[in-house]
């Protein structure tokens, strides 16, 4: 059962080909078959693992979810086993059940990153997402994705040291997305992915007889809230570089994946909407090709050229 | 046409919803999960317009019905609370871990909306024919939900039952669940004590399968503190490995 798929919805980015568009984010979908009890994972576009660091990693103290109006806010902190227990433990099962899969890496410093991309190469990962904008960690991570020089010189090095497909996740949180992504272009990514969360706070008040308690948690912000940022985002992307862009940002439905298409995404990444319908991926890869078949079109490529007209 | 692929996601729909308590609800769904469901384990509910599912103990189980009670409090619960019978619901589970059942005389402690997995629990031990004791605390006599069994009360105001905090009772205890200083104080006695003691922990979950590693507690495990996932590890834990904040 599942998905019968008949090729029309066959993604290339920048020859990465995927069976279909839809993409799982970073974070939110574990490290393999997590989701199996809900989806046959094997059958989505790819799923991006949680984030690997050099070195396993704890984490952030305290709260780290947060429910808003519109999403949530995260406050992980990469928590994660580290590359060597990836290898060893979460790489199996990828492999084994045919699960297509976007490595997402993370570090603080450009060695690190560097080392991550090597050891990549070296275990012939076909594709990783670099992720330099990671809002919840200290050091690193989100500098790089904020200032186009540290960016060029930091993707340019895991360029020069990985052979896959290089995708670079870029961060809102700055003035120009558009300067950010051209330097990600010169610096030889082959596709960017956009946008990670937004830096966000929600301060819980709680008074009890005059009493004031206070919840305070800051991390980052994501959810169907964000999702004309994102888009937004990829328009905006879209007319400065020629590389293919993947757009995440809240998305829930059908008509959101049509909307990132139209802004000039070639794929998407679900998120948060896993976590609220865990099967959402395959629903919406159900509707996609659907969507294509009724009215029409050949495959997903003249859907897409169609939205841009 | 129902994909055998896709397990543990039901569409369920409301058999029963009734006020138990001055603040308290009962919920039942029918929606047939295939499997026996374990004392301990939780579901996870849609709620219309919310970005988090809401998890909640499991209360009962009966013929794929599952009761659970819940305390309105936010916007998920009030949004339960609106329901009526017969509206469908979007369920999964059961999700994690379960109490681990010993044929010994079990304590049983439990508070407020709480009680929910404990009493489900005494229900399983009863089945079996395991002496125990479930003692229950409550506010005061109106948060007293009507659809449960206890063996002994406590309210803070004395208006039904003994007066007084059910943790200011313990001399022996063996499972127990909610609230944090409920939790933290069984744990602590049961140490003092040396008896073993089983809890179940809450936290806001956003995956509730383990991946997103939003709902954390730090656990003692081989001689170091390690993260542990309330949805997966959990949500039971031994009340000696648990690292209280």
């Amino acid at each position: 059962m599942g998905i019968i798929s008949s090729g029309i919805l066959q993604t290339n980015l920048n020859g990465y080909i995927l069976k279909n568009p839809i993409i799982t984010a970073s974070g939110t979908y574990g490290y393999n078959n997590e989701y199996s009890d809900f989806v046959n994972v094997s059958t989505l576009g790819a799923i991006v693992t949680k984030a690997i660091t050099l070195e396993p990693r704890e984490g952030n103290k305290g709260i780290r979810i947060a429910e808003t109006k519109a999403g949530m806010i995260n406050s992980i902190g990469l928590e994660n086993v580290g590359i060597e227990r990836f290898l060893e433990e979460k790489l199996k099962v990828l492999k084994d059940e045919n699960i297509e899969f976007i490595m997402n890496i993370a570090g603080s410093t450009i060695r690190e990153y560097v080392e991550l991309a090597k050891i990549c190469d070296e275990n012939k990962i076909k594709a990783i997402e670099v992720n330099i904008s990671c809002p919840n960690v200290k050091a690193g991570c989100l500098e790089f994705g904020t200032e186009e020089n540290s960016l060029y010189e930091l993707v340019n090095s895991v360029r020069n040291n990985y052979r896959g497909i290089l995708i670079v996740k870029l961060t809102p949180n700055v003035t120009s997305i558009e300067k950010i992504a051209m330097a990600a272009q010169k610096a030889g990514a082959d596709a960017i992915s956009a946008i990670n969360t937004l830096k966000g706070t929600q301060i819980k008040i709680n008074c009890q007889n005059g009493e004031i308690n206070k919840t305070i948690i800051s991390g980052g912000y994501s959810g169907k809230g964000i999702k004309p940022i994102a888009v937004g985002a990829v328009m905006r992307i879209a007319q400065v570089v020629n590389i293919p862009i993947i757009g995440i940002g809240g998305i829930e439905t059908l008509e959101d994946v049509l909307e990132f298409f139209a802004a000039g995404a070639e794929a998407v990444e679900i998120g948060t909407a896993n976590f609220t319908h865990p099967n959402i991926s395959e629903t919406i890869i159900k509707e996609l090709e659907e969507y294509v078949k009724i009215n029409g079109f050949k495959d997903i490529e003249e859907l897409k050229k169609e939205l841009r007209s | 046409m129902i994909n055998e692929k896709i397990k543990k996601i039901y569409n369920g729909k409301i058999e029963r919803i009734e006020k138990v308590a001055q603040t308290s609800y009962y919920i039942e769904i029918n929606c047939q999960v295939p499997v026996e469901v374990k004392a301990g384990q939780f579901v996870t509910v849609y709620c219309s317009g919310l970005t988090l599912r809401r998890p909640f103990s499991v209360f009962s189980n009966d013929n794929g019905r599952i009761g659970i009670l819940l305390k309105e409090r936010g916007n998920g619960t009030k949004y339960l609370t609106s329901l009526k019978i017969g509206d469908n619901i979007d369920l999964i589970g059961p999700l994690g871990n379960q109490f681990n059942i010993e044929e010994k005389k079990s304590l049983l402690i439990g508070a407020g909306i709480g009680i929910a997995p404990i009493s489900f629990l005494k229900k399983e031990l009863d089945k079996k024919r395991i002496e125990n004791c479930l003692a229950a605390g409550f506010l005061n006599k109106k948060e007293i939900p009507i659809n449960i069994k206890v063996d002994k009360i406590y309210t803070d105001d004395g208006s039904n039952g003994e007066k007084g905090s059910v943790v200011d009772y313990l001399d022996e205890l063996i499972k127990l669940y909610h609230p944090l200083p409920v939790l933290k104080t069984v744990a602590n006695v049961g140490e003092k004590y040396c008896i073993a003691t089983q809890i179940s922990m809450e936290k806001v979950m956003a995956c509730a399968i383990g991946v997103c590693r939003g709902c954390v507690i730090n656990i003692k495990k081989n001689g170091s503190i390690v993260n542990a996932a309330v949805c997966k590890e959990g949500p039971v834990f031994n009340g000696s490995e648990v690292v209280w904040e």
